[in-house]
């Protein structure tokens, strides 16, 4: 019972933004961060996710509770961050809520937007990652692969992907609110990213007329610029085209504010106060938050986008509920095949006490009794071995073939029935 | 006869009120149509109201305050009637018919009656003076009543608050351009009314200027509508804008109620 899968972590429904962009780790920090987890002892296996929307890790532990509690502070560690600020933010799974909860995410039911596709490949992503780094065995290898084939079989299964329900489409509707027409506005893409380039191309389709791109690679603007028809411009010089822009998305990596009140305020005396929208796709947030408190100036952060395009979800209910039953099979199939595994080191410790025990019989047996002929020893051996086998042979196929409720139960019941050990009081004793 | 028209205008606005307010709230469809029609229906009546005491008078009804309440709901009512066919802003009506209610309801509260129409106030200057000046008082008011949606669609959009209500007003946009378009319009009937005005007083009292309580506040709300113009070529819209012309029509408001309730100043009896 002790080994398990574990989960902790927050995500857009936990956690606000602040705490989120915070907990964030660059890229940079993803490698030392695996080592410093798997230096914790009880985890033996370890996936780091990091995403807009969510930062938590997927572990294997031998030590479930200790893992737990391991993880929760190593997430608020890493970034300065004492544990009682995060604490109520997190949540925490074991065992088959766990598997649960990774094969919701990966199937985008736990998204904030349900059904939006980004969140597979990051998930892929971050499993290569932490397969690159030997971070993954058996365990996890097969638990998120099948978390993989799960999210395929939900987006060709049900509908849930089928409709244009995003934040880009809920920034789209916010664009009309502040617009009339969208034909004459200009839109700036500050920093190139799946979400930012999603929402580009949906107020593109929605009318916005032109397009200004930029990017600290400048390449990667004119890229983005040729593939989107618009006009790329060096990162370093775009507060001067900012006045063009009716609407600017962001999505940049910078550790601090990309565009301030005070370039805000520029841009608005040069284009005589009129209205901009602002999209800050970015976590943590590329947009000085204090920007929307500029008249005629709207902010909006992807937790707000989120907040809109929830509501738009309706319809999406229905079909995420035929999702949700295709996740709770595949859980299963996992969870067997999970459990049959760890029933294993139990038969396999039950067989050695049992043999312990007969040979340690048969030897005083036999050394009281002198003269036995080696037939007869052997008689002996073969005597009491057939009688364990006997014995053992029905809880063995139990262990091995468990049904579903019971199983953890009999693993659990054989070891304390035979003085197995339970390695789950291990560390406390 | 007067009276029961007045009567029956209010009851009209009322319905055609409760009619916006409750299409904003469940945005039916059937709603709005009904509480058009019920605005409409207001309208004409309450026109068939100032034909009615026009014609006792012997002239256009516009020499108590009740008849220039009366006349002012018209108005309003009328612009927003209009201007329906070309923007269909049903979230106006909301604003414009508890105001066109509020205005009957003061006209029927102090209601003084008919009266003759003072023989010595006939003069040619005198339509060419009030005719400008309530058409842009009118024109003031439903570009308050458009910059107070403006202002609620912007809470809206900077609170972020999650509710149908942002869906339904119109775009930050269109009622910026309404408000500076109404805003030009009234601004020059209202310049009109100010010179006819001066032109009428100095051949009744002698001088075009005379610091007359109204002259006053006209004066103030005169020269705050031209900086609102002036600065928008500057940049000053949105937000500061339709901030602007409220106060520019309270002001309005303010001067119209003092110069009747408190009787100061030549404007208030009209003679």
């Amino acid at each position: 019972m002790a080994q398990d899968i574990v989960i902790v972590g927050v995500n857009h429904r936990s956690a606000p933004v602040e705490i989120r962009e915070r907990l964030a780790l660059a890229d940079g920090q993803l490698d030392d961060a695996h080592r410093r987890l798997l230096a914790l002892g009880p985890i033996k296996e370890a996936v780091l996710l990091c995403t807009c929307n969510r930062v938590e890790v997927v572990a294997y532990a031998d030590d479930a509770s200790a893992a737990l509690d391991g993880i929760a502070s190593f997430l608020g560690e890493g970034q300065n961050i004492p544990r009682d600020r995060i604490e109520q933010h997190l949540y925490r799974y074991q065992g088959r809520a766990a598997v649960q909860h990774l094969f919701r995410v990966a199937a985008s039911l736990d998204s904030m937007v349900v059904g939006e596709p980004q969140i597979l490949g990051q998930l892929k992503e971050f499993y290569a990652r932490a397969a690159a780094l030997g971070a993954v065995q058996t365990v996890l290898h097969r638990c998120f692969h099948k978390s993989f084939s799960t999210a395929k079989r939900i987006r060709t299964e049900t509908g849930i992907a089928s409709k244009a329900v995003s934040v880009s489409s809920a920034a789209v509707e916010l664009a009309r609110n502040i617009f009339d027409r969208l034909e004459d506005k200009s839109a700036m893409l500050i920093g190139a990213g799946e979400m930012s380039e999603l929402a580009a191309r949906h107020l593109l389709s929605a009318g916005v007329g032109t397009l200004i791109v930029t990017n600290r690679t400048f390449d990667r603007a004119v890229e983005l610029a040729r593939e989107f028809g618009g006009t790329p411009v060096p990162f370093e010089h775009f507060p001067r085209y900012l006045h063009l822009a009716d609407v600017v998305i962001g999505s940049t990596a910078a550790p601090q504010h990309v565009l301030t009140p005070a370039l805000i305020h520029e841009a608005l005396r040069e284009r005589k106060q009129r209205g901009m929208f602002l999209i800050d796709l970015s976590v943590p947030r590329s947009f000085d938050p204090a920007i929307n408190d500029i008249d005629n100036v709207y902010l909006y952060d992807i937790d707000d986008l989120g907040d809109i395009s929830e509501d738009n979800l309706a319809e999406r209910q229905r079909e995420a509920g035929k999702a949700e039953l295709i996740v709770e099979a595949e859980v299963t199939g996992f969870w067997e095949w999970l459990t049959r595994l760890d029933a294993k080191p139990t038969i396999v410790a039950l067989r050695e006490r049992v043999e312990d025990i007969r040979r340690r019989e048969v030897e005083k047996t036999v050394s009281a009794l002198k003269d036995l002929t080696p037939r007869q020893r052997e008689a002996i051996d073969a005597l009491t071995s057939a009688i364990i086998n006997k014995i053992l042979h029905a809880p063995v196929t139990h262990l091995k073939r468990p049904d579903a409720d019971s199983e953890m139960f009999y693993i659990d019941a054989a070891r304390r029935l035979f003085d197995l050990g339970d390695p789950e009081n291990k560390d406390e004793k | 006869m007067e009276l029961l028209l007045l009567v029956l205008a209010l009851v009209l606005y009322l319905a055609a009120t409760v009619g916006f307010v409750t299409h904003l709230l469940s945005g039916r469809d059937l709603i709005r149509r009904l509480a058009l029609a019920a605005l409409a229906g207001a309208f004409v009546v309450d026109a068939l109201a100032i034909t009615a005491r026009s014609i006792v008078s012997g002239a256009l009804a516009v020499t108590s305050f009740h008849d220039q309440l009366s006349l002012f709901a018209c108005l309003i009512v009328g612009m927003y009637l209009w201007m329906q066919r070309r923007y269909p802003l049903t979230v106006l009506g909301s604003l414009i018919s508890p105001l066109a209610f509020l205005f009957v309801l003061s006209a029927y509260v102090f209601y003084t009656g008919n009266r003759e129409f003072p023989r010595d106030m006939h003069n040619l200057w005198l339509p060419a003076h009030i005719a400008p000046a309530f058409l842009g008082y009118a024109i003031f008011a439903v570009a308050s009543c458009v910059s107070l949606i403006y202002l609620l669609q912007d809470q809206q959009l900077k609170t972020k608050r999650r509710s149908d209500l942002r869906r339904r007003l119109p775009s930050l946009e269109t009622l910026d351009e309404l408000n500076y378009r109404f805003v030009t319009w009234g601004f020059t009937l209202f310049t009109i009314g100010i010179i006819t005005g001066s032109v009428l007083a100095r051949e009744r009292w002698g001088a075009f200027w005379s610091w007359e309580p109204v002259q006053l506040c006209s004066l103030i709300t005169w020269l705050l509508y031209a900086v609102l113009l002036h600065t928008r070529l500057v940049g000053w819209r949105g937000r500061r804008a339709a901030t602007l012309t409220i106060i520019g029509f309270a002001l309005l408001i303010v001067s119209f109620l003092s110069v009747n309730l408190l009787f100061v100043g030549r404007h208030s009896a009209l003679g």
